[in-house]
């Protein structure tokens, strides 16, 4: 066992902060999409969204009704917003933005690790704290988020903020950028959520503990999802069967 | 079977987390249907104080809703809604000719007829239309500013808020002086180079691009300068009062 600390406790605040506010912040912002499930200014056409008029299910939303899901959407959207500003704020102040921010290389890595878990490669690549793809994952959730605030501005502010609606090719366009990017990033968690219970279920100690067992890394037990996933198992303590 | 002091451990951990997990989803869904707990309704309430004075503070007068020239305007498609049974007409026979007064916090309180409306300095624009809903749609407007009407009535010092009374049923709106002031509040009449339509608030209605559809009062009968705000149809069943765009 080899403990190392791996998570300050900035990150793993910050990241239980939003396993709650985020599906409250998207369950309801699906609430008021439902009162207006489409993109089109009335009378008129859009060209990018093939589910116009079909609403989203009820159980994936929040809020009950248009007003109160508006309440609870414009108060996340507080907390979410200071969450990624102290975050970020200590990415910058801690120097962990280097562990995130891409490289020289991080093109190859990937294909490496996309390789490997497709089978065309034997070994784990080696690697730091995260791998090629789990830092294109995290490198690019921030960039989601500040897209996913700024349209929402856009959208919240359209005749205030004209500018910056027409940043984003006016309303009907700054509401379709608001929800597709709320899709993928959406799509980023749940394949981090995966990610995690197929390969790295051991990392769930670190996001709450702080602490990481680095003889349990994915690299160390050379784990594809699903594969691997229990510890290597050392012979030498192993007790033959009778 | 042998077991291996980092297994346990990381065991001891999942339980730990699940039992962490657990706790926290069920203290989220505490009390709670899928309109969220109602201990968390004065909460809610702050957040919407905090966010009616960002709003507030973003408020200015020269950010003005523009569309393009020569953009399509969204006409027959554009939606009709009242909140009576039917559609609200002002019945002349019952109630006599239809004015608009305007009163409350002003020297010189009026009663303006149509033509009388008419003829106060006019103002066309095409400006969007923004739904709570999400929808928008774009039409041409006539009208009178309310600042002009807060001009001509010589609207008080203590006049910080403005109600917007109508004949459809007990539907109103008030709004804050500032924006009630905006140069693209108006009383409209006309709609698309017409007069309104019974479907669009007629005989005159309030339009702005600055708020939310709802905070708009089609059907209008009176102009209310106040020193207090007043509600609103849809901000007393729950909507923000502000719906500032």
């Amino acid at each position: 066992m080899t403990l190392t600390k791996r998570t300050h406790w900035v990150v793993r605040v910050t990241h239980w902060v939003n396993v709650v506010a985020l599906p409250l912040m998207v369950a309801s912002g699906l609430r008021i999409f439902n009162a207006y499930p489409a993109f089109a200014r009335k009378g008129e056409s859009f060209c990018c969204y093939p589910f116009a008029g079909k609403p989203i299910p009820g159980v994936l939303t929040f809020g009950g009704w248009l007003a109160g899901a508006r309440h609870w959407h414009f108060a996340m959207m507080w907390v979410l917003v200071i969450n990624a500003i102290v975050y970020l704020a200590f990415l910058y102040a801690h120097g962990e933005w280097r562990e995130l921010a891409p490289r020289r290389g991080d093109g190859r890595r990937a294909w490496e690790m996309i390789a490997f878990y497709a089978f065309a490669k034997k070994e784990h690549p080696h690697q730091g704290k995260h791998n090629a793809l789990q830092k294109t994952a995290y490198f690019a959730m921030p960039i989601m988020a500040t897209v996913i605030v700024l349209s929402g501005i856009a959208i919240w502010k359209p005749v205030q903020l004209h500018w910056l609606t027409m940043v984003f090719g006016g309303y009907v366009w700054a509401r379709y950028v608001h929800f597709m990017a709320m899709i993928l990033l959406v799509l980023l968690v749940l394949g981090h959520i995966f990610m995690v219970f197929a390969v790295d279920p051991y990392a769930l100690r670190s996001m709450i503990s702080g602490w990481y067992d680095e003889d349990l890394s994915p690299e160390a037990r050379n784990a594809r999802p699903f594969y691997h996933l229990l510890p290597k198992r050392k012979r030498v303590l192993a007790t033959p069967e009778a | 079977m042998p077991r291996r002091h980092d297994d346990e451990r990381s065991l001891i951990d999942r339980r730990r987390f699940l039992a962490v997990a657990t706790t926290g989803v069920a203290a989220a869904l505490a009390g709670c249907d899928s309109f969220g707990s109602r201990r968390l309704e004065p909460a809610l309430a702050a957040a919407q104080r905090a966010n009616e004075r960002v709003e507030r503070r973003l408020f200015r007068h020269r950010s003005e809703d523009r569309i393009p020239g020569g953009a399509r305007l969204t006409g027959d498609a554009f939606p009709q809604y009242f909140v009576s049974d039917s559609v609200p007409i002002w019945d002349e026979a019952a109630r006599g000719v239809w004015r608009l007064e305007v009163s409350g916090a002003v020297r010189r309180p009026l009663s303006l007829s149509l033509d009388d409306l008419t003829k106060l300095p006019r103002i066309a624009q095409s400006v969007d239309h923004f739904c709570v809903e999400g929808w928008s749609a774009r039409a041409q407007w006539i009208g009178v500013r309310v600042s002009e009407l807060a001009r001509v009535a010589g609207a008080t010092g203590d006049a910080g808020y403005v109600d917007f009374q109508s004949f459809d049923s007990d539907y109103h709106e008030s709004w804050d002086m500032e924006s009630a002031m905006h140069p693209q509040t108006l009383v409209a009449y006309a709609m698309d180079g017409r007069y309104l339509g019974a479907g669009h608030g007629a005989p005159a209605r309030l339009h702005s691009p600055i708020k939310l559809g709802y905070k708009n009062t089609k059907y209008l009968t009176r102009v209310v300068f106040m020193p207090t705000r007043n509600g609103g149809y849809w901000s007393d069943r729950g909507y923000e009062w502000y719906g500032g765009t």
